[in-house]
């Protein structure tokens, strides 16, 4: 059995098999959750897939050697996110004063939030290095983690409980402070939970969706072109 | 074939991103270096081509699954960080709850009020994500 799941894994074939299985029974999970916001489908996928590993006693090494197939799809995914970019530009022209002074400060605080409360609870320069990037949306997240010394895996789980903690936070101060401005929240959404607060804007309306967009690609561009500076400059 | 030509041009951009990094030595990923040219190239052309929307909007209702090998990492890491979850545990809740009030803050402070905000609030939208 073992010899023939060893002869399995030497291609690629097997890994990728899995995580396409194991994705679309994630959002068929989901669909049945009643769509939790608290549980994207993506978690649902990586916990089938881990079990299954486990279960094979597949190694997770031997398991991301073959999904880097799948992985390198990632650099043109992130190239095509300059698309929706663009059809937001309106959006920039229209307000592009209110979002020059809100989004540098917002982008950097979530950084330095969690970096500081790590550091002064004695986490590691690589822990430090893997939340930072912790609002910014996966792949973009992806290519700041490889540049500034991060795990990939723990930044992907904070990533997770940032997406869902943002939009738990913001659902929560909506309802008390009564904000009912759609572009507001929307923003706020896709600043601080990249693509799951984005997801939750859009089911409050269009308007909230389109601020969450770009909120969301503006925060990573503004990460990804200033924490891999302050990194250096820091000489962490 | 819209598709693989939009492919096509995707790669390109990456491609040309790649190049720029390499040659100026900037520590940005490449992919977010293709981002931006393909955004600048778009805003200087003014119009979207069929092909590279087609593409576009395919590998990114694939975003979700290509980054899932990544996330399945987290529970084979229990190890690496043992005694430092409580710091990450720390930071990522309290400081995201900081940040989701600081942009509020910033964004009821600064955003000019608009007479249409809510009405829009009962229609739905398709999801971007799957």
């Amino acid at each position: 059995m073992s010899e023939l799941r060893d002869h399995l894994l030497n291609t690629p074939v097997l890994a990728i098999a899995l995580t396409l299985a194991a994705y679309l029974a994630g959002l068929k999970a989901f669909e049945k959750l009643g769509r939790p916001s608290w549980c994207p489908p993506v978690l649902l996928a990586s916990l089938l897939t881990a079990a299954t590993l486990w279960l094979l006693s597949i190694d997770y090494t031997d398991y991301r050697r073959g999904a880097a197939w799948l992985i390198l799809l990632l650099g043109p995914a992130t190239v095509a996110l300059g698309v929706p970019l663009y059809q937001q530009v309106h959006h920039i022209r229209a307000l592009w004063r209110p979002i020059l002074i809100s989004l540098p400060p917002a982008a950097m605080l979530a950084a330095f939030y969690s970096v500081a409360l790590a550091w002064a609870l004695g986490a590691s320069p690589r822990v430090l290095a893997s939340l930072a990037p912790k609002s910014v949306t996966a792949p973009i997240a992806i290519g700041i983690t490889e540049q500034i010394g991060g795990s990939i895996p723990l930044m992907m789980g904070g990533l997770l409980i940032t997406g869902v903690m943002a939009t738990t936070c913001v659902g929560f101060l909506a309802k008390r402070l009564r904000i009912t401005d759609q572009r507001v929240l929307g923003f706020v959404l896709g600043v601080n939970g990249h693509a799951i607060g984005t997801v939750r804007a859009f089911e409050l309306g269009p308007t909230a969706g389109a601020f969450a967009s770009l909120g969301m690609s503006l925060t990573g561009i503004f990460t990804a072109l200033f924490l891999p500076l302050a990194w250096r400059v820091l000489g962490v | 074939m819209s598709i693989l030509r939009g492919f096509l041009w995707l790669l390109g951009f990456l491609i040309l991103g790649d190049i720029l990094v390499t040659l100026l030595g900037l520590p940005i990923s490449r992919g977010v270096a293709g981002m931006l040219l393909i955004a600048i190239w778009l805003m200087l052309h003014g119009r979207l081509d069929d092909d590279i929307a087609t593409a576009s909007q395919a590998l990114i209702r694939l975003l979700a699954m290509l980054i899932m090998p990544g996330v399945v990492g987290v529970f084979f890491i229990a190890d690496e960080f043992a005694g430092q979850w409580l710091a990450v545990a720390v930071a990522l809740i309290v400081g995201t709850m900081l940040s989701v009030l600081t942009t509020l803050w910033l964004m009821l402070r600064f955003m000019p009020k608009s007479a249409r905000s809510s009405e829009e609030s009962t229609t739905k939208a398709g999801h971007p994500h799957e």
